[in-house]
């Protein structure tokens, strides 16, 4: 029986994740939620959730860590760490021999090398502009009708991707139109888009050098298609899982349980 | 992390040992009424770059000097540049140009007023720098609308890499000075040259020099007294705007002592120093305290920076004022702009800081609308992750231009930045 547990909460741009672990680093349980405008109701909100799914009562969470952009939103955190640092952790527990993490959400793309321990050695993002990140596809998905969740797998029903040139997140929508309007089908307009955005994310994963293993997480990594175009162009498997996308949270409360532990010395 | 006179320093009242500040812009404020002054009694203005201008030469002719630099700086610094941006764009400008042109030529289509007061019409404008394809066109343009008379000097870039610079390149541009500028300065002005004059005025410049150098290599104590790059930005105005007076050197003297008593006090501009860093790049002005302000809250201090030398790397001894040859010296000096220098000459420098100032670290802040300062800054900073091991940052925004300044993106990487430097380090956060 677990002596305390801790949380981390994830305020991404367009979601918000938790986890919750107990005093010795087993993941407890998840949840995610819309991020919306509200950022501390949404963190509020998830971390209801993951009580509740766990029966775990708010009292018995002894240290939170708010991760992601909305992070110094989180009011009841009891600190913050960027989410570079928080998913270089999160992958590092779920695939222990990582030492490149590639990041997508729905803003950002990071790529992170981490040491043996999962602790950051360098990162880039991508700067001023959300190209190549899943905006992109969010809009390519938008443009055609389609949910967000069934654009990994259509696109792996491709035979020849198109090729896509612009990966401006903005002007998403108009490109894939035009690509319509050049007559090629749904299944290969949505494979190019993801070799497109996988070829940008490897030119930044090469400026922090490509060390295996690769781990892929936040939401996108959940995109089979995504994943897919990474490993054809990599030409080496990518490690991924259901937990992925909350590499964020789950680093996040990896995280609470080392700075409960200082406190702890220091008190 | 913290010494025990620092921990007693941080008690101490800072504003105590911040005045220099306040008397730099005291002074930049004399410069200012001092210019208005001169106009107001027939003085001839010029406009001209902070990298590499032999400003004393001007001097001798009793012509002001004004720097569209500056001026465009310290609008954005109180938030003024959006308006004369706007001026410019709708002038025809791309959102891509360099914002100080934009704002420079915004200014003066706007007949001069700024929220820093009115910037006077230049009557000549002085070109001795090619390190930025854009300022010889910012030039042209001011020439096409007004009929402003350009002098031009034509400087060598700095193409050798063994941090030597030819003897026919110095004597290349000292032929220019004393056969196309000085008889061109003679006929705008009226004024005959007078050497003895200009050799007391290299004399005072050469001494401002000395105690600015003395001041930046401060950065080498540990902890350092000095933030060598924000606090150096404001230190630099008197170097570039005041330089060759007796006024100038005062300044630097007070300045180097009020750091030596930083030091003793065990006080500086951060509450304790627990990262040091070195800082490349132009900073964002519209939001600069702002921008000092992430990096304040990691108390991290930069011990050496590149951008503040840009009227001069006097620190490494680049160039060597001298009264008994004062125009040949003054050519050397023009040749070693910053921007001047070839990159790979650029990287060793930072190299050279890196060690000699014990930083942990690099921070380069790129900026969208230089590209003769920002290029390559993505090359410099793989160099030092991959081929030293020294931790490196590129952020980017703008110098001047507020649109480009997004402040959760910068935060987010800075963050991450010294997360990851705390783990080397060791420092708790």
């Amino acid at each position: 029986m677990a002596r305390y547990y801790v949380a981390g909460i994830d305020a991404g741009s367009t979601y918000t994740k938790a986890a919750l672990m107990d005093d010795e680093n087993n993941l407890i349980g998840t949840a995610i939620t819309m991020t919306g405008v509200r950022i501390n109701q949404a963190a509020d909100k998830v971390f209801e959730m993951v009580l509740s799914k766990t029966g775990v009562s708010r009292s018995d969470v002894k240290f939170v860590v708010g991760t992601g952009y909305g992070r110094f939103k989180i009011t009841f955190g009891d600190t913050q760490v960027t989410e570079i640092s928080c998913h270089a952790k999160g992958a590092h527990y779920l695939f222990p021999k990582t030492r490149t993490v590639l990041d997508m959400g729905g803003q950002d793309t990071k790529a992170i090398r981490v040491n043996e321990k999962g602790e950051v050695i360098d990162f880039v993002m991508n700067d001023k502009c959300a190209a190549g990140t899943g905006r992109f596809i969010e809009g390519a998905a938008k443009a055609l009708g389609l949910e967000l969740s069934q654009v990994g797998p259509i696109s792996l029903t491709s035979k020849n991707p198109t090729k896509i040139s612009s990966t401006c997140a903005v002007f998403a929508e108009s490109e894939v139109l035009e690509q319509l309007a050049w007559g090629h089908s749904i299944e290969d307009i949505l494979y190019g888009v993801h070799l497109s955005i996988a070829n940008r994310t490897i030119g930044l994963l090469r400026r922090v050098g490509i060390v295996p293993e690769i781990t892929f997480t936040g939401g996108v990594s959940l995109n089979d298609g995504m994943a897919k175009a990474l490993e054809d162009l990599l030409k080496m498997k990518v490690n991924r899982s259901p937990l992925t996308m909350y590499c964020g949270a789950i680093g996040a409360a990896l995280f609470a349980n080392e700075r409960l532990m200082i406190k702890q010395k220091v008190v | 992390m913290t010494t025990s006179s620092q921990a007693a320093g941080s008690k101490l009242d800072y504003k105590e040992f911040d005045q220099a500040r306040r008397y730099q812009a005291r002074l930049v404020r004399e410069y200012y009424a001092n210019m208005y002054n001169a106009i107001k009694n027939g003085a001839k203005v010029a406009y001209a770059y902070v990298m590499g201008n032999p400003i004393e030469l001007l001097m001798v002719f009793d012509i002001v000097p004004v720097y569209p630099e500056v001026t465009s700086l310290q609008i954005s610094y109180k938030g003024g540049a959006p308006e004369l941006i706007s001026a410019a764009e709708e002038f025809g400008y791309s959102t891509d140009c360099c914002g100080y042109v934009k704002m420079g030529i915004g200014a003066l289509l706007k007949g001069g007023d700024t929220v820093i007061g009115k910037i006077p019409k230049p009557d000549i404008l002085f070109l001795g720098y090619s390190g930025c394809q854009v300022y010889i066109h910012w030039w042209e343009q001011l020439k096409y609308l007004f009929k402003t008379p350009v002098v031009t000097v034509d400087v060598p870039y700095y193409r050798d890499f063994n941090g030597h610079v030819y003897n026919h390149d110095i004597l290349y541009v000292t032929k220019q000075l004393e056969d196309v500028v000085i008889p061109k300065l003679e006929e705008i002005s009226g004024k005959r040259f007078d050497e003895e004059r200009l050799k007391e005025i290299v004399y005072y410049s050469r001494e401002a020099w000395r105690y600015w150098r003395e001041a930046l290599q401060m950065g080498k104590l540990v902890p350092s007294p000095i933030d060598a790059y924000f606090e150096a930005i404001y230190y630099m105005s008197v170097i570039t705007l005041i330089r060759g007076t007796p006024e100038a050197v005062e300044f630097y003297k007070f300045l180097v002592d009020e750091l030596r008593r930083r030091y003793e006090a065990g006080v500086g501009p951060t509450e304790r120093e627990d990262f040091r860093i070195v800082f490349e790049g132009v900073p964002n002005y519209p939001f600069f305290k702002r921008f000092w302000g992430l990096f304040k809250r990691w108390n991290a201090r930069a011990v050496a920076s590149t951008y503040p030398k840009v009227a001069g790397l006097v620190d490494v001894g680049a160039f060597r004022l001298n009264p008994d040859k004062p125009i040949e010296s003054l050519a050397e000096y023009m040749i070693h702009a910053y921007c001047n220098w070839n990159m790979i000459y650029r990287l060793r420098l930072l190299e050279r800081y890196v060690e000699e100032y014990k930083a942990d670290g690099v921070v380069i802040h790129s900026i969208k609308s230089c590209r003769s300062f920002s290029m390559g800054h993505g090359d410099l900073r793989e160099y030092f992750v991959k081929e030293r091991d020294i931790p490196a940052l590129l952020i980017d925004s703008d110098h001047v231009d507020p649109r480009y300044y997004a402040e959760a993106q910068l935060r987010n990487r800075i963050d991450a930045f010294f997360e990851e430097l705390s783990i080397r380090k060791g420092v708790e956060v």
